[in-house]
C-alpha cells in the first residue's frame, strides 16, 4: 500500500470513532438536556392552550419533574466538567483518567 | 530586525486567527439572542484568553505537519539556519503573510474559513518557493496520519460531514422531546445550554489555535539563536499570543458572525445549542484520537445539520456552496501569496526583503479594511435579515465570488 493509501486508512480508521463518540455525547447530551426541560415542564399545560378567559395558562412544575430534571442536569454537567478537565489535560499533552468516576488529569507517559 | 517582523506578523495572524473564529462559537448565540453580541465576544474572548494560558504543551512541532523545515525533535533544519537562520524566517515570514491576506480577504467577504489552512497553505507555498517541491510534507510515512492529505485535506472534507450528522441528529430528538412542552420552559433551558456549548468551544479553540503561533514564534527564535529549548517557551511569547488571539476574538469578525448565526440558516435556541453541542463533542473527541481538524470546518457543518435536523428549517445551499468554494481555495490561494512573498523578499535582499514584505502586508490589510468600511457589519447589524439586505456584508460580496473575483 502506498503512502497515500495509508493517510486514506488511518483516516477511515479515526473517523468512525469520532463520529460514534460524536453522536452520543454531542447528540446524546443535547437530548437527555431537552429531556430535563421536559421534565421540568411536567404537569403543566402544554403550550398552545389557554385558561377560558383567554390568557395563557400557567402552572408550577411538579416535585417529581423538578426531582428527575435536576437528575439529568447533574449527567449533562458531569460530562462538560469531564470537558473542561480534558481541555485541561490537553493544553497540558497530559491526558484523562475516569478512575474514581471524578474526572482527573492523567501524565502521559 | 527580520526576527521582529517574523514576531510581530505571527502576532497580527494569531490577531486575525481570534476574530476569524468568534463566529464559530458565539454565532449561534447572538443570532438566537441568548447573549447580546458585545456579551458574547467578550466572553469568547475571556475563554480563548484561558484556554491560551492553559496550553502549556508546546506545539513546537505544528508546521512538520505539511513542510519540511523542522527536525523531529522540532529544532530547525540545519540547512536552513546555516546563515543565521535567514531563510527559515524568510519562509515563515512568506507563510505568515500568506495565512494573513487570505484571512482578511475571507473576513472581507463574511466566508468563515479555516486560520490553520491559511497557515499550512501559507507555509507550503513559501516551502515551495524556498526548496521546491519536496519541501512539502504531501503524505504520511505509512505509520500515522501526516502530510497534507492527512493532516489538512481528507479531515477537511470529512469532519464537516461528521459535525453535520450529529448536529442533525442532536436537533432531531431536541425537538421531538420538547414537543409540546411550554416556551417559557424552553427559551430559558435552551439559552442556558447554548451558553455552556458555546463556551466550551471558544476555550478549546483557544488552547489549540494559540498553541499553533505560540510554536511557530518559538521555532523562529531557536533558528536565529534567540531560544535553545525545544520543551518549553518564552513567557513573553504566551502572553503576547494569548493576549493577540483574545483581543482578536473580542474585536469580533461580525461579517463572519453574520454569515454563520444569520445567512446559513435561520436558527432558534435548540439549534443553536443542538450545532454547539455537537462542534464541542467532534472538537473534542477528534483532539482525543489525534485527528487534526478546523474547528471552522466543524462549527459550519454543525450549523448546517442543524438546519437539517429541523423539520420545515430551511437551509440556504448558496451560502454554504460559496463557503465550501472557500474552503477549497483556502490552501491554494494562501500558497500562492506565501510563494510570491518569500520570492519578492528573496529578489529584494537581506535588509530590503522582509520590510518589503511587511510594507506589501501592509498595504493589502489597509486596503482590505477600507473596502470593508463600506458596507461595515458591527454589533448593531449583525443580526438584520438575511434577505433584502444588499448593502451588507456577505450579501454585497456574492456577484463578486460568482463573476470570478475572489483572488
Amino acid at each position: 500500500m502506498n503512502a497515500l493509501g495509508h493517510d486514506v486508512r488511518f483516516t477511515l480508521e479515526a473517523i468512525w470513532k469520532v463520529l460514534l463518540v460524536s453522536v452520543i455525547l454531542g447528540a446524546g447530551l443535547p437530548a437527555i438536556f431537552a429531556l430535563g426541560i421536559r421534565s421540568l415542564a411536567w404537569g403543566t399545560p402544554a403550550e398552545g392552550s389557554a385558561r377560558h378567559d383567554g390568557t395563557a395558562a400557567m402552572g408550577a412544575s411538579s416535585a417529581a419533574g423538578r426531582v428527575v430534571a435536576g437528575m439529568l442536569f447533574l449527567v449533562v454537567l458531569y460530562c462538560v466538567a469531564a470537558a473542561i478537565v480534558f481541555i485541561i489535560a490537553t493544553g497540558k499533552g497530559d491526558d484523562i483518567s475516569f478512575a474514581h468516576v471524578i474526572p482527573t488529569i492523567k501524565t502521559k507517559g | 530586525m527580520i526576527l521582529a517582523l517574523v514576531v510581530v506578523t505571527a502576532l497580527g495572524f494569531d490577531f486575525t486567527n481570534g476574530f476569524h473564529d468568534t463566529g464559530n462559537a458565539m454565532a449561534t448565540s447572538i443570532a438566537t439572542g441568548a447573549l447580546k453580541p458585545r456579551v458574547a465576544v467578550a466572553l469568547s474572548a475571556v475563554l480563548n484568553l484561558a484556554g491560551a494560558f492553559l496550553s502549556v504543551a508546546v506545539a513546537l512541532t505544528v508546521t512538520n505537519a505539511v513542510v519540511h523545515i523542522q527536525q523531529k525533535d522540532g529544532t530547525p533544519s540545519p540547512s536552513l539556519t546555516a546563515d543565521g537562520g535567514h531563510q527559515l524566517l524568510m519562509l515563515v515570514l512568506g507563510g505568515l503573510i500568506g495565512a494573513i491576506v487570505w484571512n482578511l480577504l475571507t473576513w472581507l467577504l463574511g466566508l468563515p474559513s479555516s486560520s490553520s489552512h491559511a497557515l499550512f497553505g501559507g507555509l507550503i507555498g513559501a516551502a515551495i518557493a524556498a526548496l521546491g517541491w519536496h519541501g512539502v510534507n504531501w503524505v504520511g510515512d505509512g505509520t500515522k496520519l501526516d502530510g497534507v492529505v492527512g493532516k489538512v485535506i481528507l479531515p477537511a472534507v470529512l469532519s464537516p460531514v461528521v459535525a453535520c450528522i450529529v448536529a442533525a441528529a442532536g436537533t432531531w430528538m431536541v425537538y421531538r422531546i420538547v414537543l409540546g412542552v411550554a416556551a417559557r420552559f424552553t427559551d430559558n433551558g435552551f439559552r442556558w445550554g447554548q451558553i455552556g456549548t458555546a463556551s466550551l468551544v471558544s476555550l478549546a479553540h483557544g488552547t489549540s489555535d494559540a498553541q499553533k503561533t505560540m510554536g511557530v514564534i518559538t521555532l523562529a527564535l531557536i533558528a536565529s539563536g534567540h531560544w535553545h529549548s525545544t520543551t518549553s517557551i518564552p513567557v513573553w511569547v504566551k502572553l503576547a499570543c494569548a493576549l493577540a488571539i483574545a483581543t482578536g476574538t473580542y474585536l469580533g469578525g461580525w461579517r463572519i458572525i453574520r454569515t454563520l448565526g444569520k445567512g446559513l440558516v435561520e436558527i432558534e435556541p435548540p439549534q443553536g445549542m443542538a450545532a454547539e453541542a455537537s462542534s464541542a463533542a467532534v472538537i473534542l473527541a477528534s483532539s482525543h484520537l489525534g485527528f487534526a481538524l478546523s474547528t471552522t470546518h466543524v462549527a459550519t457543518g454543525s450549523i448546517l445539520g442543524t438546519g437539517l435536523g429541523k423539520p420545515g428549517a430551511e437551509v440556504r445551499w448558496a451560502v454554504a456552496g460559496r463557503m465550501v468554494m472557500g474552503w477549497l481555495l483556502t490552501l491554494p490561494a494562501a500558497a500562492i501569496v506565501g510563494a510570491a512573498m518569500y520570492g519578492i523578499g528573496h529578489v529584494c535582499g537581506d535588509v530590503g526583503g522582509p520590510v518589503v514584505d511587511v510594507a506589501i502586508m501592509l498595504g493589502l490589510a489597509g486596503y482590505i479594511y477600507l473596502r470593508s468600511r463600506r458596507s461595515a457589519v458591527g454589533a448593531h447589524n449583525v443580526n438584520d435579515e438575511w434577505e433584502g439586505m444588499p448593502a451588507s456584508g456577505a450579501a454585497v460580496s456574492a456577484p463578486e465570488l460568482t463573476s470570478g473575483g475572489v483572488a
